[in-house]
């Protein structure tokens, strides 16, 4: 089973370790292919980093992908006309703004941690449908757990919970990511489907979140990207 | 007396019938850091974060043990033993395990096996 990881930063965004640190470290822990999510600076710098990436997959022997988070509403909205120019198109979630404008938009790939740094889970069941509709994979991020302690990681596991319930429900796909900022935070595959057990899910369908669920966005996006493509469902077949 | 009977040791129990005892599965893991760590620091790292994580009666209920003899100081590998219901549990929670003392580690799960023997396979 191929196993991915579509939530890492590197150094080039608010990162710790270097691409090539992050990559190795994938590698060794089983990893078939990453996707750097970086922030949006210019088009320049999409270009800059698609040659480091290419040149980086090559020398550690894993698939590397670039995928942007879109940190407000005008990124996303900026993002989603670049969507062609990148693998993964990933909203910042967390304001319920964002949450709903990601969840509404079908070049979204991944809503990020719809829990961060509220009281409540930040995903309905209203979002639960949308994220449904337009194929958005809701992710549930390892990093926000590892991070807390005590109070604010039970409440954590809590919305995380919520939100897999609704998103099983609502058949929005569910994806896991490790969320590092560094190639020590970085997680096994088997412990991130464990994790995702405690969260309701069982064994199968948390590993499907880490495999089946990854390799669907990016064979989407690769589909994307060619010249037949049109939008969802419509492509030039001759 | 508990020693009552025995020949200079303490007495020990008969072992349960294989019908009665908990079915085990062990757990075969390898500490990638940048400098050598001790077993010692490695099982109370565990111990605190399992404890914190699950708490008193959720530690309890995964009967973890660690099997001593197997810690390999020179490739950072070892086994940790718990019940067949709690695997899953014991994985996600190896995965808070951040750091032993100023040292930051990543652990690698080689594999999970029901017999000590088939778990040399995994390497």
């Amino acid at each position: 089973m191929k196993f991915y990881d579509l939530h890492v930063h590197s150094a080039f965004s608010e990162g710790k370790s270097s691409l090539e640190e992050i990559a190795k470290t994938a590698k060794l822990l089983g990893f078939s292919g990453i996707c750097f999510a970086e922030y949006f600076e210019s088009e320049e710098k999409i270009e800059e980093l698609k040659r480091e990436i290419e040149r980086i997959s090559k020398e550690v022997g894993i698939e590397i992908y670039l995928g942007f988070e879109a940190r407000n509403a005008k990124e996303l909205k900026l993002l989603a006309k670049l969507r062609r120019e990148f693998d993964v198109l990933l909203a910042r979630g967390g304001s319920l703004k964002l949450n709903r404008a990601a969840c509404e938009t079908p070049e979204v790939d991944i809503l990020t941690h719809p829990e961060l740094d509220r009281k409540d889970s930040g995903f309905n069941h209203v979002l639960a449908k949308l994220a449904h509709k337009n194929n958005v994979a809701i992710e549930i991020n390892f990093r926000e757990v590892l991070m807390s302690s005590k109070e604010s990681r039970s409440r954590i596991l809590k919305n995380m919970r919520l939100n897999v319930r609704l998103a099983k429900k609502y058949g929005a796909p569910l994806i896991c990511c490790s969320g590092a900022i560094s190639h020590l935070e970085m997680r096994d595959p088997k412990i991130l489907a464990s994790f995702l057990t405690l969260l309701g899910l069982d064994l199968k369908e948390a590993k499907e979140c880490l495999s089946k669920v990854p390799e669907s966005i990016l064979r989407l996006s690769k589909e994307r990207r060619s010249e037949k493509w049109i939008m969802p469902g419509v492509r030039v077949v001759s | 007396m508990d020693n009552a009977g025995s020949k200079g040791g303490l007495m020990r129990l008969k072992i349960l019938p294989s019908s009665l005892r908990e079915r085990r599965r062990y757990i075969k893991l390898k500490i990638i850091s940048d400098e050598p760590i001790a077993f010692s620091d490695f099982k109370a790292a565990v111990t605190n974060v399992f404890l914190d994580f699950y708490g008193e009666l959720g530690f309890s209920e995964l009967s973890l043990t660690f099997i001593n003899n197997s810690f390999d100081p020179k490739r950072q590998v070892c086994i940790l033993r718990c019940n067949h219901k709690s695997v899953q549990k014991v994985l996600a929670a190896l995965g808070f395990i951040q750091r032993l003392g100023d040292v930051r580690i990543l652990i690698k799960i080689l594999g999970v096996s029901g017999t000590l023997k088939k778990l040399k396979k995994f390497k």
